[in-house]
């Protein structure tokens, strides 16, 4: 039932923590549109439920494909919120995009009786053996075939399958939120948005891990900045040229990358004139007559971030657009680097 | 902020809005004459907000984009001389920038408003929230208010104006509020179903102060004024801020009557009978709330001490509040280095000092900068000390002043190097130079496959969005650059995913400045280069080329600097990559946006077309400087970028400073398809929008000419390449599609009778 904003009621949390509230975290990369789902969520318990709460997202220099968050406090309607603080230890998790449990701890401070939310084809099993947790719930969604399919995002998706882990948001107060979200400047996108919550919602796998006996879970801990004032260097230097090759930004990558057919490659470099992350690998061989000349050697997919300008400047077709598979990448990655372990 | 019951009260909705969106509806709903801005996070937003309420018809406010803070300050000094309500926003460096237009905003008592979304001022840079800009705004002679939550910021925006204008007061007015925390947290907020209800409230502005746009009653406004009269106008300056303390709480009835919201000078929680106390600017001061609450359950006298005005600051009531509290914590966003503590410590404790009963022990802590979170165990540990404090009647070995939340040391080597320094014989271009008997230069570039040979110069790992066209520019430009090289960054998208600490995407020498001071900061240093090898304190074969990038954007704030160091000459190059938009902070427009093109301070609506003014002609404007090397470029074109890059290294070693522009794909911002980067902005250079030419020794030369070969578009076939200007080829635009097309071949036409004719 919605309750239209003029008429709701004074709304109560059945579940809050020690300060009263409800928490929501999403763990999602720039684009997938987790902030504008937690702005939905939060408008949705707010102003059509009549609950309180807050709703901000993570802040810096990230760009589209960088990891992000967002949050939802929810409280009774008469509590007021006060803190404005990051969400450290929420009851529901959701995981915009599997890839991210391989780069952040998207699982850290989940609460004992928590729930985390994954996009991803893999089963709750499976899931919760990457996560490697040993306590709360797992709950699976796959919200990127589903926005594939409707030719929406996954965030709505992601949204219906929190309706189902949230029991006390009303489904058709987050739907009511979705038709006035997108109706006033894409309506024809409505549809195609409910679906996808829709499908969110019905399509969800859960599994309640039976933690084992004995098994205490560790408290929240913030995690220490890399240097501290006694071996920073000061000025805010940074000592380490081009440090930057050990980040891995595979999970920049939105369901698509470049793959590499050796046998078609003339050399031509096209491609690696046009790249952005500076993946392609190029070592010192020869050319067809023998004489001494730059020959590609492969794709740095550590780097990749899928933007495949790459195959739309391949003139024979050695690069060409595909669907990404689980250790696809990684099984034919060229590294340009040796990192250290 | 306490509710007062209803009478007859306007009619006001409940929704769920962040601070900047508040900001933005007070102000469409006071319907300022005039807003002059320039983007910052994270001040930003207010500004987007109000043009996309603009184009939709929801207010008349003259939205003028600054080509810096200091511009904007200016603008609205302009405007608010002409007797009119004037609206600004702000945050760090930005404001720091305009920061010598504040005083004399307020020597000259014009009124105007100016949120102040605080942040860190660099350096290093730091994007998030602290209160080092708003300490600089205590000193200027504005009112300050500060709102902790997005409620206060709509409602102080409207007691502002009206604070301001008073008879009494005169004064320009900034309300605060935190940069993230308050701006772009949702919180449940109330606000005027009516905006008339706003307008009727504030009236019109008060007569009596004379104005320049009254021809009739010519005034001179800015005399030059020293001793012994400036004491006097700073007295009546001083006189008006006593005033605000008289006026304010009448403003704040009268607004309480309309709204049922009642603000205090001071907001005092549970301090009646407070023993341990905490003194918080801002949000912080919120989350010490609820701890002060649980701390009462446990039998602790607890209370919070937030003030809403702080200039003037309301010394009396601090006095007040304090008189039987036994320790108080000041925590304070911002240090004053080197003076034991930052303002509100010595003011507090400059307040208790004329109490000679007072027995209040201050402590002082510097907390949360940089946006460094403040949690509830933040606010209990603070309150902890006081309570330690107070029980044991004196300080003892607790220091008076400290940081709080530092850490000392972590297991990590900084100095640990995970790739060795590029070598200088790694490094040789394989592109050719070849002096003329002209003395003009020919570069001859090889075979792209041979180019693969060149190390790049900058890592990958670095954090720009998929497809990004910056990355392809830089290393296409520095493939054609021998040797080693030192580069500057200006602010921008580059620059910020690039080296995000304690990260750094660059093999070479890196330097970031300001915003817009990279040009002179980069000639000071090919100054001292070639001094030192002149005084052997470097080696006389020492070889550094010097390479500044910026986006169009710094060439905006930066114009006048980067024109400052062309005519001066130096040995150096200025690279810059145009996106067409400030895409580092949100895709505003730039100066370089092009005519009808949508950004987020030029919508689309029914009362907008996007940009409305054409993009600038930076390549001509630094041709102008007479310096020695202009170029444009793009990455579709590698070889003609490869050959430039050589020359302009050439021309930078040898004669002086080398200018080149390349056009970059953002397809984030564009609205474009992450892979079709390349083919768009070939097809701006097919279209003749973005000529690829050279300005060589003063001689002009296109170095692609698209109708020669048969390849050239209309701007149209561009256009449609790109969401941003889809709207474009709509039938009701197609007179502002005519006009594009009409500037781009007039400009097309001009350059091309420049390549013909070497005089001109």
């Amino acid at each position: 039932m919605v309750t239209a904003p003029e008429t709701k009621r004074a709304a109560r949390l059945p579940i809050k923590d020690e300060w009263g509230f409800f928490g929501i975290r999403f763990e999602s990369i720039g684009g997938y549109g987790a902030h504008i789902a937690g702005r939905m969520l939060a408008e949705a318990g707010v102003v059509y439920m009549g609950f309180n709460g807050s709703n901000f997202s993570s802040y810096g220099s990230e760009k589209k494909g960088s990891p992000v968050k967002a949050y939802v406090r929810f409280c009774d309607s008469d509590q007021e919120v006060r803190t404005s603080a990051p969400i450290e230890e929420p009851h529901v998790i959701a995981v915009f995009h599997e890839a991210l449990i391989h780069t952040q701890p998207v699982a850290a401070g989940l609460r004992e009786d928590g729930t985390i939310i994954v996009n991803t084809r893999k089963s709750p099993e499976e899931i919760r053996e990457l996560l490697g947790l040993e306590y709360g719930t797992v709950a699976t969604v796959d919200a990127i075939t589903i926005a594939v399919e409707e030719k929406t995002r996954v965030n709505t998706a992601m949204l219906g399958a929190l309706c189902r882990v949230v029991p006390f948001i009303d489904p058709e107060a987050v739907k009511a939120v979705i038709r006035d979200t997108f109706g006033k400047k894409y309506p024809h996108t409505v549809p195609g948005n409910l679906r996808t919550f829709d499908r969110g919602y019905e399509s969800v796998r859960m599994m309640t891990i039976t933690p084992k006996p004995g098994f205490v879970r560790e408290p929240y801990r913030r995690p220490d900045p890399p240097f501290g004032y006694l071996n920073a260097p000061i000025g805010g230097l940074v000592l380490s040229a081009g440090n930057s090759i050990v980040k891995d930004l595979s999970a920049s990558r939105q369901g698509y990358l470049p793959a590499f057919d050796r046998e078609k490659c003339i050399d031509c470099a096209q491609c690696d004139i046009v790249c952005p992350d500076y993946c392609f690998v190029w070592e010192k061989g020869t050319d067809k007559k023998g004489r001494p000349a730059m020959v590609l050697k492969g794709i740095d997919y550590q780097y990749c971030k899928g933007c495949l300008k790459c195959v739309e400047a391949c003139p024979t077709g050695a690069l060409q657009e595909k669907l990404e598979e689980d250790g696809w990448a990684k099984a034919h990655r060229v590294p340009r680097f040796a990192l250290p372990a | 902020m306490a509710m007062v019951e209803p009478k007859a009260r306007a009619a006001q909705k409940t929704d769920f809005k962040t601070g900047n969106e508040m900001a933005a509806l007070a102000a469409a709903h006071i319907n300022f004459h005039l807003m002059g801005y320039y983007p910052i996070t994270p001040s930003t937003e207010i500004a987007e907000f109000l043009d996309e309420m603009k184009v939709e018809g929801e207010h008349d406010i003259v939205m003028v984009p600054g080509d810096g803070e200091h511009g904007a300050a200016g603008i609205c000094y302009g405007a608010s001389t002409g007797g009119a309500r004037v609206f600004n926003a702000t945050s760090a460096n930005g404001y720091l920038y305009a920061l010598e237009q504040m005083p004399v905003q307020s020597g000259t008592r014009m009124p105007m408003v100016l949120n102040l979304v605080t942040r860190s001022v660099s350096g290093p840079l730091d994007i998030r929230g602290d209160h080092s800009d708003l300490y600089y705004a205590l000193l200027t002679g504005w009112v300050v208010l500060f709102a902790r939550e997005p409620q206060h910021v709509y409602d102080l925006n409207i007691i502002a104006v009206k604070l301001g204008e008073h008879p009494d007061v005169r004064l320009p007015v900034v309300v605060a509020f935190d940069g993230f925390f308050t701006s772009h947290q949702k919180r449940r907020v109330q606000y005027f179903e009516d905006k008339q209800v706003v307008r009727d409230w504030l009236g019109p502005m008060p007569e009596g102060f004379p104005h320049a746009l009254d021809p009739k009653n010519p005034i001179t406004i800015g005399a030059y004024m020293n001793d012994p009269d400036l004491i006097n106008n700073k007295y009546q300056l001083h006189l008006a801020h006593q005033n605000v303390l008289r006026v304010l709480p009448e403003i704040f009835a009268s607004y309480a009557e309309l709204s049922g919201r009642h603000y205090p000078l001071v907001d005092l929680y549970r301090m009646e009978d407070a023993e341990v106390a905490l003194f918080l600017i801002g949000s912080a001061a919120e989350t010490a709330k609820d701890v002060c609450d649980k701390l009462r359950e446990q039998g602790v006298k607890a209370g919070v001490i937030s003030p809403v005005l702080l200039r003037p600051f309301p010394v009396e009531i601090i006095r007040g509040a304090l008189k039987n509290v036994k320790a108080l914590v000041v925590g304070e966003r911002a240090d004053v280095y080197g003076a034991n503590g930052g303002l509100m410590t010595h003011e507090v404790k400059a307040a208790l000092k004329d109490d000679p009963e007072n027995k209040t022990i201050v402590l002082s802590r510097v907390y949360g900068l940089g946006g460094k979170d403040f949690y509830p165990e933040d606010a209990e540990a603070f309150f902890r000390l006081a309570m330690r404090v107070a029980e044991q009647g004196g300080l003892g070995e607790i220091p008076a002043f400290d940081y709080f939340g530092v850490t000392p040391i972590t297991p990590a080597d900084p100095a640990k190097r995970v790739l060795p320094p590029l070598k200088a014989e790694e490094l040789q271009s394989p592109v050719r130079i070849e002096v003329q008997p002209d003395g003009r230069v020919k570069a001859i570039a090889p075979p792209p496959r041979q180019m693969m040979e060149m190390p790049k110069r900058i890592a990958p790992g670095h954090g720009a969005c998929p497809g990004c066209g910056i990355f392809g520019a830089l290393d296409n430009f520095f493939r054609g650059l021998s040797g080693h090289v030192v580069v500057l960054f200006q602010t921008g998208c580059a620059m910020v995913v690039t080296t995000g600490y304690p990260y750094t995407s660059h093999r070479v020498t890196y330097i970031h400045n300001l915003f817009q001071n990279g040009a002179p900061t980069l000639s000071g240093l090919v100054e001292v280069f070639h001094e030192k090898k002149r005084r052997g304190e470097l080696p006389a074969d020492e070889d550094i080329t010097f390479v500044m990038v910026t986006g169009d954007g710094g060439m905006d704030i930066g114009m006048g600097p980067a024109i400052g160091t062309a005519l001066r000459n130096h040995k150096m190059i200025i690279l810059e990559y145009d996106n067409q938009g400030y895409m580092n902070t949100g895709a505003q427009l730039s100066y370089s946006t092009p005519m009808g093109h949508k950004t987020a301070t030029s919508n689309v609506g029914a009362r907008g077309f996007g940009k409305v003014f054409h993009h600038k002609d930076t390549p001509q404007i630094m041709a102008a400087t007479n310096i020695p090397y202009v170029f444009t470029g793009v990455e579709s074109q590698p070889q003609d970028l490869w050959k430039k890059a050589a020359k302009a290294q050439y021309y930078a070693k040898n004669y002086g400073l080398a200018y080149g522009k390349v056009l970059i794909a953002c397809p984030l911002n564009w609205q474009s398809e992450e892979r079709l980067g390349t083919k768009i902005v070939q097809a701006a250079v097919d279209s003749c929008f973005f000529p690829l030419y050279e300005v060589e020794q003063h001689k002009t030369t296109i170095t692609y000419d698209p109708e020669e070969k048969g390849k050239k578009i209309p701007v149209a076939e561009w256009l449609k390449m790109m969401g941003k200007t889809k709207h474009l080829l709509r039938p009701e635009n197609k007179h502002i599609l005519d006009e594009i097309q009409a500037e781009v071949d007039r400009r097309w036409r001009r350059l091309k009778a420049m390549h013909e004719h070497p005089l001109l």
